[in-house]
């Protein structure tokens, strides 16, 4: 049996699905992040250790295990949860350990120069932080961000392992009823492709406007 | 105005700074010369902090700067606000110009008054147009660091420390990045300022500018003071003899 345009339609709704999941981890991985970076910097050890041992032991675990514990995890704390929260939990914590080793490579890659004129003009730790490090790490980092960002929404695929209905898991549904395998996973690929492509060029359009203000790449 | 007394500094077991003692009254323009590694820079440094020392003192006006002496106590370092507030009295000019690559000119030479000693907007940006005009940038105000030549680049890192209104300059060899050509224009600038009643440490290899403007050089070789006194004196009949092998390195 081949698959219908009606499967299609199906497909696309479910990767809507898996855009909104991946986008709201971005949203809140990137807030986590935040948070989590000065930590890597923090004057106090304990800090700068909890920030290793979470990037070491969040990176180090493979996303559909993360899932599994981690949906598994809040169920048994607060009975039934949603699969999709549960999902947005998951991203969120996976892709915060990678948003926040991004910032602390672009904060590292502010030249010490720069600290000393920041320094030497007399800002507060506050004004330093967002006149000077914010904008300088928001470019930096853009790049290899982005390319986090479209792995996300590839591992949002994973989500189907907790019941999440997205793409990858209304594919492998219709797959079951159809056994057009290929034609079904074309589908979900060119999907895919869409999404990413479309951060993609999101990403592009992002790195030109902060091109156009003036960064030539090598700052100082 | 600024007195050093006994500044010592060492990295990793080798000291630097032995001992520095220097007075500098207002307005004086000091040079700093000497063999590269001697010291002269980290001296700088010292002076606005940028480096910690581990013995001395520096006064500015009679305010023991950077620390906080305990009675009978350890020194403590003063906490950051104190630390900031320090530093707006003094302006550090840096060799690799240092501005900021995300903002323009204008924004550069804004920062310091806007966001260090909460200026109004309008005036910070008043004194900044007002600077840059003065270290002839009034047609460069939105350019970009990268869009400007390294010349120009020095004469914003100027402006930006003037914006402060230090009663301090620290100059560190703001000329030795330039190509020989863009040489004459930054140092006009800091000619038009010797009128200005601002104090300046200046280090530099620039022997003929030296002689010119400065008020008095110091000889700095192995972390310590080796002669001071007013140019023609130490240029022309200098008594030490790490000093006259130094001169007659250079020419």
């Amino acid at each position: 049996m081949e698959m219908t345009s009606s499967d299609v339609w199906v497909m696309a709704h479910a990767a809507q699905i898996s855009l909104a999941l991946a986008l709201c981890s971005i949203a809140f991985g990137t807030i986590l992040a935040v948070l989590l970076t000065p930590l890597a910097f923090a004057r106090l050890a304990i800090a700068r250790f909890a920030y290793r041992l979470y990037v070491f032991v969040v990176r180090g675990t493979p996303v559909l295990l993360l899932a599994l514990l981690t949906f598994y995890a809040l169920a048994s704390y607060w009975g039934r949860i949603s699969p999709y929260a549960a999902g947005v939990v998951v991203l969120t914590i996976y892709l915060s350990a990678l948003f926040a080793e991004i910032f602390r490579g672009g904060v590292l890659a502010i030249p010490n120069p720069l600290w000393d004129s920041s320094k030497s003009l007399g800002l507060s730790r506050r004004s330093i932080f967002w006149r000077v490090v914010t904008p300088l790490v928001a470019r930096y980092s853009l790049p290899p961000y982005l390319n986090v960002c479209v792995m996300a929404v590839k591992a949002s695929s994973v989500l189907s392992i907790i019941s999440v209905w997205e793409l990858t898991f209304a594919s492998r549904e219709i797959i079951e009823r159809t056994l057009d395998v290929y034609r079904v996973l074309a589908v979900a690929s060119v999907f895919y492709f869409i999404m990413c492509f479309a951060i993609d060029r999101v990403g592009r359009w992002m790195e030109g406007r902060l091109a156009a203000k003036g960064f030539a790449g090598e700052p100082a | 105005m600024i007195e050093i007394r006994g500044i010592r500094k060492s990295y990793g077991g080798v000291e630097v700074l032995r001992g520095i003692n220097l007075t500098i009254s207002s307005g004086e323009i000091l040079a700093l010369i000497g063999r590269s590694g001697c010291g002269k820079t980290t001296l700088l440094r010292c002076i606005n902090f940028l480096e910690e020392y581990d013995a001395g003192e520096i006064m500015l006006d009679g305010e023991l700067l950077w620390y906080r002496q305990q009675a009978n106590g350890p020194r403590q370092r003063a906490s950051e606000k104190e630390l900031a507030r320090q530093r707006q009295r003094m302006g550090v000019v840096f060799q690799q110009y240092n501005l900021f690559p995300h903002m323009t000119a204008l924004e550069n030479v804004c920062l310091g008054p806007r966001f260090g000693q909460k200026v109004r907007a309008e005036e910070a940006e008043r004194r900044g147009r007002e600077l840059l005009s003065r270290v002839g940038l009034s047609e460069r105000l939105d350019a970009f660091p990268a869009q400007l030549s390294g010349g120009q680049q020095q004469r914003v890192a100027i402006a930006r420390a003037l914006a402060m209104k230090p009663q301090v300059l620290l100059l560190d060899e703001i000329t030795s990045a330039l190509d020989p050509e863009l040489v004459a224009e930054v140092e006009d600038v800091i000619r038009d300022l010797t009128t200005e009643n601002i104090a300046m440490v200046l280090v530099t290899h620039a022997m003929s500018f030296a002689r010119e403007i400065a008020h008095r050089i110091a000889f700095v070789s192995d972390g310590q003071i080796a002669e001071i006194g007013r140019p023609e004196e130490i240029l022309d009949r200098p008594r030490d003899p790490g000093l006259k092998e130094f001169l007659r390195r250079i020419r």
